[in-house]
């Protein structure tokens, strides 16, 4: 039997081995650098924003237009709410705002007419003023006329008890002309409850219009499983929309090869529902941040991290965000699987 | 030192056959009974096949007499092919 040596006398064969094994060292060291400079991705997805469909109004459902898997546009009615008991709030916020109108222009009279008043106060403080003045030069002047008794002092006396009525009189129109002054008062608080009824009828006409929800973008109706006669609390999800305006994929790059990804770079889209055609998109934005595993921060304790000896760690992925441009829509499923080429791939040459 | 040169044009034919399984356009993976398969995985195989089918061929041809540390010479062929056809269908 033939003995074959590992390493022949063949010189020859030796080269040839050499060559191949320098060969495929040097073909695995290009590839290596390919793969991190031109990273790719199996595991993506194809994304899209979502609405949840709610109003912040409650009532019955009693209009749905949509059904589930419609495709709808922006500003489209998607259902009503029945309207009624906001209908009823509205009139009865006007009842109210009418009230306070007319409170508005009753006081306004009032503080006419007060004016009034205090207008005559003024004008019986002038007249009682007048009087004391009168009385008082009275009694200055039958003062000396009773002391040489040129009149009697009767009537002088009489002089005396005159001008003290009339200063009683004077201080008496003084008070109630402040009294009506402070009395005419003024709108201020009939105006601000005008104002308040103005703003919840405004408020009660904005619950109103919130009884009918639109499309606020165009979009696929997704999770739709009610039919008319539901009754929703406010703020209660009917449905999900899913936004039909843009259209994203998420891939999750490994760490290492995230450096040579660019904000902008093209990238080659392939979903996976027809994996012959390219899409092309661009990079938006690289995820700033995933929930580690290996330890836990809880705020209001202590960090939970696990006791390990591992020797291999397997790299985190962070997810990068690629915007897609328009493309045909029966490719574009939110969740679809995604195979993501970051600049290269057939849509970036 | 024909027969050598023959079967050099003869291997990236032999590549291009296996590999015409999997186009060469479209996504790096392939749906395998509803399950994706990534590329360079088709690739492996093919750079086995090759391995196998060069040994398989020097042998009948009279050149593996000539080589020597046959183990490395062959893989080494193989993980080339396979690499060169992963470059080839799916490389930047």
């Amino acid at each position: 039997m033939k003995r074959i040596h590992l390493s022949g006398k063949k010189p020859i064969g030796i080269l040839i081995a050499a060559c191949c094994i320098t060969g495929a060292i040097a073909v695995g060291a290009y590839v290596n650098y390919q793969t991190s400079a031109y990273p790719s991705s199996d595991s993506g997805s194809i994304d899209a924003e979502l609405v949840h469909m709610a109003s912040t109004v409650g009532g019955r459902l009693i209009d749905l237009r949509v059904h589930v898997n419609q495709s709808v546009h922006r500003g489209d009615i998607l259902y009503r709410l029945d309207p009624v008991p906001y209908e009823l709030t509205v009139k009865q916020a006007e009842a109210n705002l009418a009230l306070a109108h007319a409170t508005v222009e009753n006081e306004r009279r009032l503080v006419t007419v007060r004016a009034g008043s205090a207008a005559i106060a003024e004008q019986q403080t002038i007249r009682a003023r007048t009087n004391r003045d009168l009385a008082a030069r009275t009694e200055s002047r039958l003062k000396p006329l009773a002391d040489h008794a040129y009149i009697p002092w009767q009537q002088y006396d009489q002089a005396k008890t005159a001008l003290h009525n009339a200063s009683v009189s004077l201080s008496e129109a003084e008070q109630q002309q402040a009294s009506a002054q402070t009395a005419i008062g003024d709108l201020n608080s009939s105006l601000a409850a005008e104002q308040a009824s103005a703003v919840a009828l405004e408020h009660a006409r904005y619950a109103l219009s919130q009884t009918i929800v639109r499309a606020p973008t165009d979009g696929y109706v997704t999770s739709l499983t009610v039919q008319e006669g539901e009754v929703l609390a406010p703020s209660q999800v009917l449905f999900t929309l899913i936004a039909n305006d843009e259209w994203y994929a998420t891939a999750a790059l490994r760490e290492g090869t995230l450096g040579p990804v660019h904000i902008g770079d093209c990238a080659t889209v392939y979903s996976m529902l027809d994996r012959a055609t390219p899409l092309r998109g661009h990079v938006e934005s690289i995820g700033w941040g995933v929930l580690s595993g290996d330890s836990i921060g809880i705020s209001r304790s202590l960090p939970f991290v696990p006791r390990q000896m591992d020797w291999v760690h397997v790299a985190q992925r962070f997810p990068v965000r690629i915007r897609l441009d328009p493309a045909n829509p029966v490719l574009l499923r939110l969740g679809a699987t995604a195979s993501v080429q970051i600049r290269h791939g057939a849509a970036c040459h | 030192m024909h027969l050598p040169r023959t079967l050099r044009h003869q291997a990236p034919s032999l590549l291009l056959l296996v590999a015409g399984g999997c186009s060469l356009h479209g996504a790096p993976a392939f749906s395998i009974a509803g399950a994706y398969f990534p590329g360079w995985m088709i690739c492996a195989l093919i750079g086995v096949g090759v391995a196998v089918g060069l040994r398989v061929a020097f042998v009948l041809a009279g050149i593996d007499a000539v080589l020597s540390l046959r183990l490395f010479t062959y893989t080494s062929l193989g993980v080339m092919a396979a690499l060169l056809s992963w470059l080839l269908c799916f490389g930047p």
